[in-house]
């Protein structure tokens, strides 16, 4: 793999959690992960692993709790609570240290004097802790802001730039220059409107679900386009048009609803309507899975046909193991929030390292009696396969490119096993 | 292969009205399932691969038709079985898995009830049932047998000997019942108390709530009415040690519970945190050990112990020891009643037989008077009417009342034959009516057409079948009875009266104690928990009084088949019990599924759209599409040498881990029911297609005894057709695996 192509997306210790009553429900516990331009990454897991929860924090469908998400280099999201619990842990710590200082008895005056030292030192740390944390806090929620505003204004700069050539060329003619004036102003509007999420765009699991019922086809895949402020008719026409021939799908199509195509047809609907808005990248949440047999290779191929043809990034979530294996360069395999093997996808199912992976690749069914008839699962249970009560596990890199979640025993261990 | 069938499935066919018009949902499909095998149904949706399968359940929805073909199951047709029968079979002898177990399960009944519930019912209604069976079979047998003296001089019985006879019989049943009921009374209270016994172990042993004093209270109520002497008399002594031992402790537990434990309880009914002491452990552990050992005792055979008991009525055989007792007893009861009784219903069954096989011919003559007919077929309805009337009437009276197993055909005859002739004057009355119609159409769309506008409707076929067609299928009807009633009386030159008494007498003893086997709450929950556990639900105890929402999708659809499995089917029907489900899970309940099918000897139907899946699953497959059956073979058939288009495009859609190439996906969508297309369903998706495919529908080709496909590419006059590379590799690679993936 071409490992120097620049990072598209960034995931750094992302953390979701959800309220629970009194506790919180940690659906994704500290993930990281990096994908680079123009690659296709696999997410695999059980369900309820947290894998969906992971696409839809990083298109801001949810304020994730803690963490940062960089796209093209730019904090689109991020989290506090990391920098909140930073502070309130401090501050208990502190005053535990003062109460024990206070709660020293028969003390002359040299030693009192000494507390008071002592207090005063350990305040001061601690009000340089919360400063630092609290500036973290209001960077994460500004930066997650400004990351709008620095995009419209990149886009203004260029656009900026190139109609001051035109108006240089167009100079003297004045009906050009009235003209070239009109789709600037469109444009600067429509630039205006943009954000940098739109950047990356999402394909929902269930077809049906997830288009509106009431609207023609039309409507639903030019929505993306009128949020943005393209008010020309004739553009958005044209625009879908095309988009429906690149999927697949007819012009007489656009006039339709919902309810009148196919699965497999509205899932292209569904693709239409994301890649109607240039992205760079698209999150395919479980794209095939509620497809009937014969149309999944129509819709992953046509996949991997807009892939080629668009250069898209791909965030493919699926729990179909073959077809992820099939789809993917890159793999990322999740455990119960937590990322537990991150590697090529060769790589992951030659060398399955992690005792989870190992029990996911022996539940793939595959079309071959001879061989299904003496398969044998191999079982995972995290109590016996890991102790952690003495050292914590972190996520590493064994060989290049290939990351486990593992302690220090384990690490050896892995690496003995790769050699 | 000569294994036995369990249900065979001919030339079925299924429709569904909707407003567009008629849906061909099932095709003349046909398959037989073994014992103890799977067989898969693979195909895509709407192929009508749970159609087949709601069809074997009798669940078909409101508006389908059934327009022909049988499922035979022990020997009865389950589409022409009325509802009454049906009940009997279904859930009992063919159970459903559904795909979605959240909403195959009720969200407000805890998930103990839901497993528990049809077994109480059943027991209950099955007791009914007994009395009414036992009642009704005895009154006809005597009504026979005065009816047989009658005709027959030469056996000197008379009629009040003949009462006295079954009055006898009858009488000594009860006594037989009574002593049985008091049996089984004291056998449920001791496995009651088992089960209180367990609960409170389990609670104290997890720390849990319990009122030690009040379930001690419970076990003692039991231990009192243990007092059955045919059950408890060799455990009297013990069960009276048992029972002081209990209330010692009992009296030491209420000792310990302090003054607040009591006024809690007063208050509010609920127990205190109160551990039972190791004592008391000590002592019920004990006791549940006789009381297992009592379990496990010869039984007496209470039919024969309660004619000697009738005799005898002050003898007490309970000190005898089972063996002696039923031995000792099975001679009086032959040689002072048996004989004779069985020697007089040995009159009745040659007699009833004698004359159901003189009924028989008489009812073919009938018949094939009907069947002249109708055929001649002018006749109106009134006379239709009239003569579906005599031919049901004799063709009843053809049936032998003191066969056990009745003969389901003739049974459901009169209905049938009605259906079939109302339709015929159905279609007499609607032909004109679409042919009508479609002509209306077939104008509207030329029109349209002629004036060059774009028409996107399609003309919906006419449901129309010819007189004569009808006529055909009625006379069918008349001769599969006549056919049946010539069989039987080709066999009854072997027929064995004196098993046939036998089997009378046994049924009625069944039917008999039936009435007095009692499943209690208590037990019904013991056994749901033994259940729960061979299902893999780990602390099945506590996890008996969970409502559904408490569980993972994987253990939901453990408890449907636990639920499933409560009734100890024969036949389990899975419509795709995993495909909500992800890949451990699934792999996890496929296992569990093939494990129960090797333990309880089960048949199954397995229906998926996962070819990897069947792979694990099955021994044979099936593969549809749109409503027919496209290939079957057995796995490694399929799977090694697929010779069906359908098959290989489905088989090379799907990547699997050493794919890289390009998928072959199948182009287009299938095609709508309600048009059916003239040859082959898949031509139009088919890259392979012939011009013949779109013209006629292929046969079955044979590929070896096991073997069948329906494509004209088989015939031996069709170009060699290579089969898709990315097959042929993938087979490759399988078959130098040899099956040792991965090792």
């Amino acid at each position: 793999m071409e490992n120097n192509r620049e990072v598209l997306l960034k995931v750094d210790h992302l953390c979701q959690y959800f309220r629970l009553g009194r506790k919180d429900l940690k659906a994704v516990d500290d993930v990281s992960f990096e994908i680079r331009k123009g690659e296709s990454f696999g997410l695999v897991g059980e369900s309820g692993c947290g894998k969906t929860t992971t696409g839809r924090s990083i298109i801001k469908l949810y304020n994730i709790t803690s963490g940062n998400v960089y796209f093209k280099g730019q904090r689109i999201s991020a989290g506090t609570r990391s920098y909140q619990d930073a502070i309130s842990a401090a501050r208990s710590e502190a005053a535990k240290k003062i109460k024990l200082l206070r709660s020293e008895k028969n003390v002359d005056e040299v030693r009192k004097a000494e507390i008071r030292e002592e207090i005063k030192k350990i305040n001061e740390e601690l009000g340089a802790i919360v400063d630092k944390n609290r500036a973290l806090i209001k960077d994460a929620r500004s930066d997650s802001k400004e990351t709008d505003k620095q995009y419209v204004q990149s886009l203004l700069k260029t656009l900026e730039e190139e109609y001051a050539q035109k108006f240089r060329a167009a100079e003297g003619d004045v009906e050009k220059l009235k003209s070239l004036k009109k789709e600037y102003n469109n444009r600067c509007r429509v630039a205006k409107k943009s954000k940098l999420i739109t950047q990356i765009q999402m394909i929902f699991q269930d077809p049906i679900a997830s288009l509106d019922p009431r609207m023609t086809v039309r409507d639903i895949i030019a929505e993306g386009l009128v949020i943005n402020g393209i008010t020309d008719k004739d553009y958005i026409n044209e625009k879908v048009y095309e988009i429906l021939e690149i999927v697949g799908l007819v012009r007489e199509h656009a006039d339709r609803y919902p309810h009148e195509f196919s699965g497999g047809q509205r899932q292209r609907i569904g693709i239409a309507r994301a890649v109607i808005m240039q992205p760079e990248m698209i999150i395919a949440d479980e794209p095939i899975s509620a497809l009937d047999v014969s149309i999944q290779a129509q819709v992953i191929n046509l996949l991997n046909d807009l892939r080629e043809r668009m250069g898209l990034t791909i965030l493919f979530i699926a729990h179909d193991l073959s077809v992820v294996k099939y789809f993917s360069d890159r793999i990322g395999v999740m455990y119960f929030g937590k990322m537990v093997e991150l590697a090529d996808s060769d790589e992951l199912f030659k060398n399955p390292l992690h005792p989870y992976t190992k029990s996911l690749l022996s539940a793939i069914p595959l079309p071959d009696p001879v061989y299904e008839k003496q398969r044998t699962r191999i079982l995972y249970n995290p109590i016996a396969e890991h102790d952690y009560s003495v050292s914590t596990p972190s996520f590493r890199e064994i060989t290049p490119g290939h990351f486990v979640h593992c302690n220090d025993a384990e690490f050896e261990k892995y690496k003995q096993q790769v050699k | 292969m000569n294994k036995e069938i369990k249900l065979s499935v001919n030339d079925l066919k299924i429709s569904f009205r909707t407003d567009a018009g008629k849906v061909q949902a099932v095709r003349n499909i046909s398959f037989d399932l073994y014992k103890g095998e799977t067989l898969a149904i693979v195909g895509e949706s709407g192929s009508g691969k749970s159609v087949t399968s709601k069809a074997i359940m009798g669940i078909s929805a409101g508006n389908s038709i059934y327009e022909g073909g049988e499922i035979l199951y022990d020997g009865q047709d389950l589409m022409r079985i009325p509802e009454e029968e049906m009940h009997k079979l279904r859930g009992d002898k063919i159970a459903m898995i559904f795909q979605d177990p959240l909403s195959s399960l009720n969200p407000i009944m805890r998930i103990g009830k839901q497993i528990t519930e049809a077994m109480l019912l059943k027991n209950k209604a099955n007791r009914k049932e007994g009395r009414v069976t036992f009642n009704k079979t005895l009154a006809e047998l005597s009504e026979l047998i005065k009816k047989a003296l009658a005709e027959n001089p030469d056996v000197n019985v008379s009629v009040a000997e003949v009462d006295k006879f079954i009055k006898t019989f009858d009488d000594f049943n009860i006594q037989a019942i009574k002593l049985e009921n008091s049996y089984n009374a004291a056998r449920t209270a001791t496995e009651e108390m088992i089960a209180v016994i367990e609960d409170l172990l389990f609670l104290t042993e997890n720390k849990q709530k319990v009122d030690v004093v009040s379930m001690l209270g419970l076990v003692k109520r039991r231990l009192k009415e243990i007092n059955d002497k045919y059950f408890a008399s060799k455990y009297e002594d013990a069960l009276k040690a048992h029972a002081a031992a209990v209330a010692s402790v009992t009296r030491a537990e209420r000792k310990k519970a302090g003054i607040l434990d009591v006024a809690k309880k007063l208050a509010g009914g609920n127990a205190s945190k109160n551990e039972a002491s190791a004592e008391t452990v000590e002592v019920l552990k004990e006791l549940e050990k006789t009381a297992k050992q009592m379990l496990e005792q010869p039984q007496y055979n209470f039919f024969r112990i309660g004619y000697y008991v009738y005799k005898h009525p002050q003898t007490d055989l309970s000190q005898m020891s089972a063996d002696e007792a039923n031995e000792m007893t099975v001679k009086f009861l032959n040689e002072d009643f048996m004989d004779a009784f069985l020697s007089l219903v040995k009159i009745a069954v040659q007699y009833s037989f004698d004359k159901t096989v003189q009924n028989k011919k008489d009812a073919i003559e009938v018949l094939e008077n009907a069947v002249a007919f109708f055929r001649a077929g002018t006749f109106t309805a009134q006379e239709a009417e009239e003569c579906c009337k005599n031919v049901n009437k004799s063709v009843l009276a053809a049936i032998d009342p003191l066969a056990i197993v009745k003969d389901s055909v003739a049974y459901t005859f009169g209905q049938a034959l009605h259906r079939e002739v109302e339709k015929y004057f159905f279609y007499i009355k609607n032909n004109p009516k679409e042919e009508a119609r479609f002509a209306r159409q077939t104008a509207q769309r030329e029109a349209l057409l002629a004036k060059g506008k774009k028409v996107d409707w399609k003309i919906v076929p006419k449901s129309v079948i010819e007189p004569e067609v009808q006529i055909e299928t009625i006379v069918s009807v008349l001769n599969r009875v006549a056919n049946k009633f010539k069989a039987d009386l080709a066999a009854a030159e072997s027929f064995d009266a004196e098993k046939r008494c036998v089997e009378i007498i046994d049924y009625l003893k069944e039917k008999a104690s039936q009435v007095v086997y009692t499943l209690t709450k208590r037990i019904a929950k013991e056994k749901a928990i033994k259940l729960m556990e061979e299902v893999g639900i780990p602390e099945a105890r506590m996890r008996y009084k969970q409502y559904p929402f408490e569980f993972s999708g994987g253990m939901r659809q453990r408890i449907v088949i636990a639920i499933a499995l409560s009734a100890n089917p024969d036949i389990l029907i899975c419509d795709e019990p995993t495909t909500a489900l992800d890949v451990t899970i699934q792999a996890q309940i496929l296992e569990l599924i093939n494990r129960l099918k090797h333990e309880h000897n089960l048949s199954i139907i397995f229906i998926t759209h996962d070819l990897g899946v069947v792979a694990n699953m099955a021994d044979r497959i099936a593969v549809m599409y749109a409503g027919k059956i496209v290939e079957y073979g057995t796995a490694e058939e399929v799977f090694y040498n697929p010779q069906h288009p359908y098959t290989w495009a489905l088989l090379s859609s799907m990547p699997d881990l050493d794919t890289n190439e390009k998928l072959d996906a199948i182009p287009g969508t299938p095609p709508n029911m309600i048009y059916p297309p003239v040859g082959d369903a898949f031509a139009e998706r088919n890259k392979y297609a012939m011009e013949i495919d779109f013209e006629m529908q292929p046969p079955m080709f044979e590929v070896s005894p096991t073997h069948y496909a329906a494509t004209w590419l088989l015939h031996p006059n069709a170009p060699k057709v290579e089969i898709p590379k990315i097959i042929t590799e993938r087979i490759r690679r399988m078959k130098e695996r040899g099956g040792n993936h991965g090792e």
